[in-house]
């Protein structure tokens, strides 16, 4: 909704098209757009053959029993068997396709759109918090996806609307010119009258859920008060009018839309009863006509059905268009020598240990995030004399290696999380920073080991398991600067002694500078260095 | 208000109305829309008789009927379907006013069996109440229709040619057959196939979620590849299983056919005289030709349905999804036959909470009623979680919570204080006084003024200041105290604190704490929080 105001909301302008957007080709729904014609045309062409049929027959019948013994009866009995097969087999062909070209042709676009956004820097690239995330890439990609399927459907509908034509000709040209008038009229009617009807209810209806999700969302915030002063009534009371706001606009959205429907079986009739009118040829032309134009108009009521859909998905369309509108260029982190740091007025070589202090909500975290190039810094940082802001994301990750306080773990086993921290890391060398970080022997405790399942939120890991395990990802990144925050909370006092303990020796060891956010006293020994953030300020 | 209310209520009545006679005019409507499919069927098929019998003479006044049953049928048709559209929608939002009351009041207040997201929580009360809402509107009133409608369309057939009519009925025994077969395959590969696209929309979630993280360690390419693989995995797997997915769809399209094209060549050869076996009945041009117009009509309602299965298959997955919530123990009611336990202290033994991420305990610890303690640990470690169990609103998996002198925890003895503090639209005053109605403003004032509201009261016009939900012109700390303050009024003697000096400037943090161990000596007050300050300032430290 928010991506593109200067795109009209009127529904036949500026519409992203739909192929494009999902990075298909015409091409690629050829075969499946092939089958939904080949459907249309055996779909019309059973009925009128079968009318036509009946009707010579009855006149052949009535004729006497010579003309009737006469009547070529083979053929068009062997024609509406073959017209009942190639139908089903079509419309076979035609679903499995289009599922086919739409399903592979969105895991492509999911996998474009995911490199695209991870292409991006993190200090301003678009929202990926789990909402925004799922409702783009989930539930956009979806609707698209049903777009495509529908796709072939809309050629179809061409497909009978030329079928129903020739078939008429049968029946005289004044029928053949009327029904060309009905036929060439129907889609620009109808999708006026689509947007007339549903436009203004789409979009209530649209306005009225974000309404309702925001102020639920808020409440929802609030459940622990809302349920120890049981409130629940009153809550329900205030969301209840936008509710309400929202079953409007819906009655209204589907009113509007059997409407339609109800106005296609009415111009059908319309058609047929033209036809009939207007048809100066014998009995069997005139029937094969009629029944061609009743199924043709059917037929074209799918262009009228994916028109109103399209209505309604046009905001999620536009949100995938800005998403693949982003510069995919990918920018591997530079490993370069260790650089110097400078913290306000504090400079510090490479294998510094420098401690941040401060009280709680004065900004440290969001230092070390600033570091880790995940957010835009507030205190004066500089990285070999450049301030950090103005370096590229890509140079502040070959030189920090961050362990955020939330310690996210990533849904996959033990192996995925540390498999992050660089390309090629050994299974020895992951024991060796589960060993570090005090993780080893309840990894190893699990009998699959490495390949222990860790779901979202850390599964059977403890927050301090989550911690530890993100701590060792964070050293096997072997980046000149460790940046860890809290990084012992929820640690007993002996495990904490014994991490800060093999740390150290990891420290010195690889000579790696340490950049701590802690209040408990033990990690911050390890540090000769402590900075009021204050200071930084 | 009062008109509101009334407005409500009629509206209730009103759908209440249309929900129980909805059972009976949906198929009634469903009747018309037959009624209307034969009479234009008769316009087609008395047109061809006309012509045939005036053998192609000019069309004048003898086809001005039949085009006139040709448009009223639709008519007839057209007002059918926006009758079940109507009624449908009636009952479907009938039934899903009433779902939305009890799902709201239990997500919003109810005891839970796991914590819940807001955004999950969000979810739950909308998409899902929405999808069954789907159901109900476009599937539901189809499958009557989809039982009485063929049987329908044979009756009127019927008078015209009972053989076709039978020809008809014929085709539904192989056809069902057949769809039970394809059916059953179809409904386990979807059923696959919906697991294997939780997963991915899981795992795709989750690694868009974490990309911060992964673009900080270099990991988008490696990333990128995986989340290819899935996607291409599951897209390819899906399509496997669409091939039986889509059988039954072919078997109905089939029979669809087949019915048409056998009323076509049964109608055909009578008509000429030349069935391969006695003939009968004795069909002509007209009837024979309505035969054959109505033969698409006979599995219309079903290809209906077809069209309809994704929303019930959506509607299913939200209801099973539902499911879990309508089976919540009701929160521990407190025993009212015996006077209500005076609270002197809070008593918790072997608590262990045990849910999705996280795991707490077992934890024993008993406060006094006059109490100051501090539960410690790492964000996600489970403190409000825990909070949350001690007021009854998560069910612990095992564990013992009381009184001091093992009486059960009255629920009105719990004060809760929100990192976030609930709005709701209204004065300052209602707000304050939220969890506490009716008291009296002087006492409102001098809580208000205690918790150091003192400033926004003489700035912004006292308790009548207009406050919306959003908070606008409330800073975090105000807002924080506004939390504190409606604690106080409840008057309960066990207050929880969820982090109250989170994200505040030092000082205001140690107005709070000061605040915190004030009140301490009258009530028991539990905080969750990994502020070191707070927890040298409170009397204990429980660590998570």
């Amino acid at each position: 909704m928010n991506t593109s105001p200067e795109v009209n909301s009127s529904p036949d302008i500026a519409r992203p098209a739909v192929l494009e957007t999902a990075g298909l080709a015409r091409r690629h729904l050829f075969f499946a757009s092939l089958c939904a014609g080949l459907a249309a045309l055996a779909a019309i062409g059973l009925l009128a053959v079968s009318g036509w049929f009946l009707t010579a027959a009855a006149l052949a019948g009535s004729a006497g029993v010579a003309t009737a013994m006469a009547f070529n009866y083979l053929i068009p009995s062997a024609a509406i068997r073959l017209l009942a097969i190639v139908r089903t087999l079509a419309r076979y062909g035609e679903r499995l396709l289009s599922h086919k070209v739409a399903l592979e042709g969105m895991a492509d676009l999911r996998g474009a759109l995911f490199d695209k956004l991870a292409a991006q820097d993190s200090r301003h690239a678009p929202d990926t918090s789990p909402g925004e995330a799922s409702t783009r890439l989930i539930d956009d990609v979806e609707a698209l996806e049903d777009l495509v399927i529908r796709q072939p459907a809309r050629h179809a509908a061409v497909v009978s609307a030329l079928v129903s034509l020739a078939l008429v000709a049968f029946g005289g040209w004044r029928a053949l010119l009327f029904l060309a008038a009905m036929m060439a009229a129907l889609p620009f009617l109808f999708s006026r009258i689509s947007a007339a009807l549903t436009h203004a209810p789409a979009e209530e209806a649209a306005a009225a859920l974000g309404d309702l999700r925001t102020r639920y969302v808020e409440l929802a915030g609030s459940r622990a008060e809302i349920a120890a002063y049981g409130l629940a009534d009153q809550a329900h009371a205030e969301l209840e009018p936008i509710a309400h706001r929202l079953d409007e606009a819906r009655r209204r959205l589907f009113r509007a839309e059997a409407l339609q429907g109800a106005l296609l079986s009415i111009y059908g009739a319309l058609a047929v009863a033209g036809v009939l009118l207007l048809a100066r040829e014998s009995a069997p032309m005139v029937a094969l006509a009629m029944l061609a134009t009743a199924s043709a108009v059917e037929g074209t009521g799918g262009l009228s059905r994916s028109l109103l859909r399209r209505a309604s998905l046009e905001a999620g369309l536009r949100r995938i268009a800005a998403l693949n509108a982003l510069d995919p260029a990918l920018h591997q982190p530079v490993t370069a020598a260790p650089g110097t740091l400078a913290l306000g007025r504090h400079r510090f070589e490479p294998g510094a240990r420098v401690a941040i202090v401060g009280p709680s909500g004065s900004g440290k975290t969001r230092l070390l995030l600033a570091l880790a190039g995940m957010q835009e810094p507030v205190a004066d940082l500089r990285l070999r004399g450049e301030p950090i802001a103005a370096l590229p994301a890509a140079v502040l990750n070959g030189q920090f290696a961050l362990s955020p306080q939330d310690a996210p773990v990533l849904i996959g086993t033990v192996a995925d999380n540390l498999r992050l921290a660089r390309p090629g890391v050994s299974e020895a060398e992951m024991w060796e920073a589960l060993k570090i970080a005090q993780l080893d022997r309840r990894i190893a405790r699990d009998e699959t080991g490495l390949d222990t399942p860790v779901s979202e939120g850390g599964g059977i890991l403890s927050g301090g398991e989550r911690k530890r395990l993100s701590l060792a990802r964070a050293l096997l990144g072997g980046r000149p600067w460790l940046v860890l925050d809290e990084p012992s909370e929820g640690l007993d006092r002996d495990t904490e002694a014994r991490l800060v303990d093999s740390l150290r020796h990891w420290l010195d060891r690889t000579g790696t500078g340490l950049i701590l956010v802690s209040h408990r006293p033990v990690p911050l020994a390890l540090c000769e260095k402590s900075l009021q953030i204050a200071e930084l300020a | 208000m009062l008109r509101k209310a009334v407005k409500l209520y009629l509206h209730g009545l009103f759908n209440l109305i249309y929900v129980k006679f909805a059972r009976v005019l949906i198929p009634a409507a469903w009747l018309v829309d037959v009624a209307g499919a034969a009479l234009f069927a008769w316009g087609v098929a008395s047109g061809v008789g006309a012509i045939a019998t005036k053998h192609g003479a000019s069309g004048g006044v003898t086809l001005l009927t039949p085009a006139a049953w040709i448009v009223c049928g639709a008519l007839l048709r057209a007002f059918a379907v926006c009758s079940v559209d109507r009624l449908a929608v009636g009952a479907a939002q009938a039934a899903s006013r009433t779902r939305r009351a009890g799902l709201w009041q239990k997500l919003l207040g109810g005891r839970l069996a796991r914590p819940i997201s807001s955004g999950e929580s969000a979810n739950l009360a909308l998409d899902h109440s929405m999808a069954i809402e789907n159901r109900d509107q476009r599937f539901s009133p189809i499958r009557i229709n989809a039982i009485v409608g063929p049987l329908v369309v044979a009756l009127i057939v019927t008078p015209a040619s009972w053989v076709a009519a039978a020809i008809m009925l014929a085709t539904l025994v192989p056809f069902t057959l057949g769809m039970i077969l394809a059916g059953t395959a179809s409904r386990r590969a979807a059923e696959r196939q919906l697991d294997a696209l939780g997963a991915l929309s899981g795992l795709f979630v989750d690694r868009v979620t974490h990309l911060p993280l992964i673009r900080h360690f270099g990991a988008e390419a490696r990333i990128g590849r995986q989340v290819r693989a899935a996607t291409g995995d599951v897209a390819r797997r899906t399509v496997t299983v669409l091939r039986t997915a889509f059988l039954s769809n072919a078997v109905l399209e089939f029979f669809s056919a087949l019915s048409i094209a056998l009323v076509a060549v049964y109608c055909g050869f009578s008509l000429l005289g030349l069935l391969p076996f006695p003939a009968p009945e004795k069909l002509t041009l007209v009837p024979a030709f309505f035969v054959l117009a109505m033969a698409p009509e006979f599995y219309l309602p079903m290809r209906r349905l077809a069209a309809a299965y994704h929303e019930k298959q959506l509607g299913e997955a939200a209801a099973k999804a539902l499911a879990p919530l309508d089976e919540q123990p009701a929160a521990p009611k407190p025993s009212s036959h015996e006077p209500a336990t005076a609270f002197d202290g809070l008593h918790v033994e072997h608590l262990r909470l045990a849910f999705p991420g996280i795991s707490v305990g077992p934890l024993s610890f008993e406060l006094a009623a006059g109490d100051l303690a501090a539960l410690s640990g790492p964000t996600g470690s489970g403190k409000t979680s825990t909070l949350a169990a001690i007021a009854g609103q998560l069910v612990p998996a095992s564990g013992h919570i009381a009184t001091l002198s093992g009486a059960a925890l009255p629920p009105d003895s719990v004060a809760w204080a929100a990192q976030r503090p609930l709005l709701m639209t209204g004065t300052l005053g209602h707000n304050l006084a939220l969890a506490a109605p009716g008291t009296r403003d002087a006492e409102v004032l001098a809580v208000a003024r205690q918790v150091g509201l003192g400033d926004v009261l003489d700035r912004r016009g006292g308790l009548a200041m207009a406050v919306d939900h959003a908070g606008s012109g409330l800073s975090g700390g105000e807002r924080r105290r506004i939390g504190l303050a409606r604690a106080i009024l409840s008057g309960r003697p066990l207050i929880l604190c969820d982090e109250p000096t989170a994200d505040l400037d030092e000082a205001s943090a140690a107005a709070i704490i000061t605040l915190l161990v004030t009140l301490s000596a009258e009530r028991c007050i539990l905080v969750a929080t990994h502020d070191a300050a707070l927890i040298a300032a409170a009397r204990r430290e429980i660590a998570l």
